[in-house]
């Protein structure tokens, strides 16, 4: 570096004025196929980066985060679940030796002993050698720490009961994947009753003074009974129109807002439809098999 | 290697192509935060719904009246009800409802409260006067008409939407 | 005109020596996959990197959505979950990312140990990188509370209670982190406070250590 006598600045301040090519280092006269960092080597980790980073946005439309209800600290029957990086602590606190009396066992000396070890490796491993097969003890702890955790982890998952935790855990929105067919007749004749809309909602969900009208488990007669003569606080005799309308209204909410098919809309039709809550799958089904 | 020799040289083609790469990776990680933080600029306000404010068109005279009602304020994953005014009355037989915030400095308009015009909307903060239409009298602080609420009467009853500007 | 620019700042405060500073550092031939496809096990890190990049930056932007307060929690996680555009994609990135970001972590601190690359002079950057792994499952662990439905709630609770197993300081560390006897609004505000400013904060300074220590050292060489 340039010193002493001689030096320019750039005005009053301390910065050199002499310019400095904005040059890389050569490195191919090195010894090895050493490379640039920038921008030979970045280039090939940002490729890398990118093509992750696709796979990873794919991943994230692909599968939505989870949300559950809203937290009810009432609530007891709730299995509770960390997320599945603490499962082996978890899981470890669920063994006779780690648990009630020697609760201090598995929650602070095991995984301080774990840990404790892993912050120290450097001190607790001296010796020169860095191929992991020539110092195997330290090789083979870190091997059984590997695979305590994983198994650990593993025996967690295993044992959760995961249909009681999807049925506890019902996503909040599950409700909207109801779709309404807008296209069906009934739809044309719910839209046309006020009255209807006026507590149940124009989309069918229901509010705050009906239910909602796309899960019922009733049947077309069921339905058609309800409408006429009421129920609860519904009043009865609200619905405008032909006995045929109403009719075809009747089946359209018995088959949870998808048309029972193509004419008229009977009674037997609207059963299958009746008994699942708005199942997807089920639905499509039951559409297949009636248009046969 | 000489940089001279070449009018790209390699150095630069690879400068170039990694900061197309790294403009790719930002891209494809801020894209959707950025259109999720653009969200509330970008949807479309619809419009207020329709709410009842218990009047009958039977009810409605050449008069005005006024009358409150609440509407649903959604902001977001918050709602709150918020109580309006409105002055209704029928205008050359169409039914006008009009705001009854001055569209000088925003105070509260009444109707007839000053006795030299007993036939016009008066504001007391700035002795500013409307018509009985709404439109503002020239020579007064207001400089355009009240505003008015959309209407629409179902099965008899009174429902004011949206509140817009005039002038 | 970019160039124009970069020399205009260079004449004035000389940023040619600390670019090339930054930018100035050969990478061997062992850690590069294009010579020997086993140096992918070197990608690790800096994809650990690019997660935590990911993590912070969606993070910033949840929280124009998000409110800390066991009343409207929920609901704004839902509302930006369900009505806001691409809110759904964002929340998946911070919410896939967190345990991406473990996966990638826990694989490179295997290659570190397994390349004996902790080994004298680096020790300090291998305690650094395990600080970074607590100061990481510690963020994991606060912002699983934060959208405050079942899952986060309960997970929080038997959490707490492990931290309450310890002894003699277990009690006081509980009622600490919860903030209060309850497992509640305090507990929630102090989980963001923690998630949000404390750790991040930590994780910045570790992070910074550990780059400065990795240029300053070069990487370990071949086995």
């Amino acid at each position: 570096m340039h010193r002493g006598k001689g030096m320019k600045f750039v005005g009053d301040s301390r910065v050199p004025a002499e310019k400095k090519p904005n040059i890389p280092k050569d490195y191919s006269e090195y010894p090895g196929k050493t490379e640039a960092f920038w921008p030979n080597f970045l280039l090939r980790e940002w490729m890398v980066g990118a093509v992750f980073l696709i796979g990873f946005l794919v991943l994230t439309v692909a599968h939505p985060a989870p949300l559950e209800g809203v937290a009810d600290p009432t609530e007891t029957s709730y299995i509770p679940l960390p997320d599945w990086y603490f499962l082996f602590l978890y899981q470890l606190l669920k063994y006779e030796f780690a648990s009630g009396p020697y609760t201090v066992i598995g929650a602070v000396i095991i995984p301080g002993i774990a840990f404790g070890a892993l912050l120290l490796a450097p001190w607790l491993d001296v010796g020169k050698e860095r191929r992991p097969y020539k110092r195997p003890i330290a090789s083979g702890l870190m091997m059984l720490g590997v695979v305590a955790t994983i198994f650990l982890t593993w025996e967690s998952v295993d044992q959760h009961d995961w249909e009681a935790a999807a049925e506890q855990g019902q996503m909040a929105d599950e409700e909207e994947d109801v779709e309404v067919d807008e296209s069906a007749a009934g739809y044309e004749i719910y839209q046309s009753q006020d009255s209807c809309i006026g507590c149940h909602g124009g989309d069918m969900s229901g509010g705050a003074a009906g239910p909602n009208l796309l899960t019922t488990e009733l049947e077309t007669d069921e339905v058609i009974d309800i409408i006429q003569n009421g129920q609860g606080d519904m009043p009865a005799d609200q619905f405008e129109g032909s006995d045929e309308e109403l009719e075809t209204l009747a089946a359209f909410i018995a088959n949870n807002g998808q048309a029972p098919d193509g004419e008229g809309g009977s009674g037997g039709e609207g059963e299958d439809g009746g008994e699942d809550s708005g199942d997807e799958e089920s639905d499509e089904g039951s559409e297949e098999g009636n248009e046969e | 290697m000489s940089e001279k020799n070449h009018r790209v040289s390699r150095r630069q083609f690879l400068t170039y192509t990694l900061t197309g790469v790294g403009g790719f990776m930002a891209a494809g990680m801020l894209a959707p935060m950025v259109r999720m933080a653009l969200d509330p600029a970008l949807e479309a306000s619809g419009g207020a719904e329709f709410v009842s404010v218990g009047l009958s068109e039977d009810d409605l005279s050449e008069e005005p009246q006024r009358v409150d009602f609440n509407v649903e304020i959604v902001d977001g994953w918050y709602t709150s009800e918020q109580s309006r005014s409105a002055w209704v009355f029928l205008y050359e037989g169409e039914i006008l409802a009009l705001s009854p915030t001055c569209t000088h400095l925003g105070c509260t308009v009444n109707f007839g409260t000053n006795e030299e015009y007993p036939d016009q909307f008066f504001c007391p903060c700035h002795f500013g006067r409307f018509e009985r239409d709404g439109t503002n009298i020239p020579g007064t602080p207001p400089t355009r008409p009240l505003d008015v609420y959309d209407v629409e009467v179902r099965d008899g009853m009174i429902y004011l939407g949206q509140i817009n500007q005039r002038g | 005109m970019l160039q124009k620019v970069y020399d205009w700042v260079d004449e004035r405060l000389d940023i040619t020596p600390l670019w090339r500073d930054i930018a100035d550092h050969e990478v061997p031939e062992h850690v590069n996959p294009a010579h020997h496809f086993s140096a992918f096990v070197y990608c690790f890190g800096g994809l650990t990197f690019f997660v935590v990049v990911i993590q912070i930056l969606s993070g910033m932007f949840l929280t124009m959505y998000y409110v800390p307060d066991i009343i409207h929690a929920y609901e704004s996680v839902y509302y930006l979950q369900n009505e806001v555009t691409h809110g759904m994609i964002v929340r998946g990135m911070h919410h896939w990312g967190a345990s991406l970001v473990i996966v990638m972590m826990f694989l490179h601190t295997l290659r570190v140990f397994f390349t004996g690359s902790y080994k004298k002079p680096r020790e300090l950057n291998w305690v650094v990188g395990v600080l970074l792994f607590f100061v990481i499952l510690g963020l994991g662990f606060t912002g699983y509370l934060l959208p405050w439905d079942m899952k986060a709630y309960f997970a929080t609770v038997v959490g707490l209670e492990i931290a309450e197993a310890a002894p003699v300081v277990g009690e006081f560390a509980k009622i600490l982190l919860a903030g209060g006897e309850v497992i509640g609004a305090q507990t929630l505000a102090r989980f963001f406070a923690i998630h949000v400013f404390f750790l991040p904060g930590a994780l910045l300074g570790l992070l910074g250590a550990h780059f400065f220590m990795i240029r300053k050292q070069g990487i370990s060489g071949p086995l």
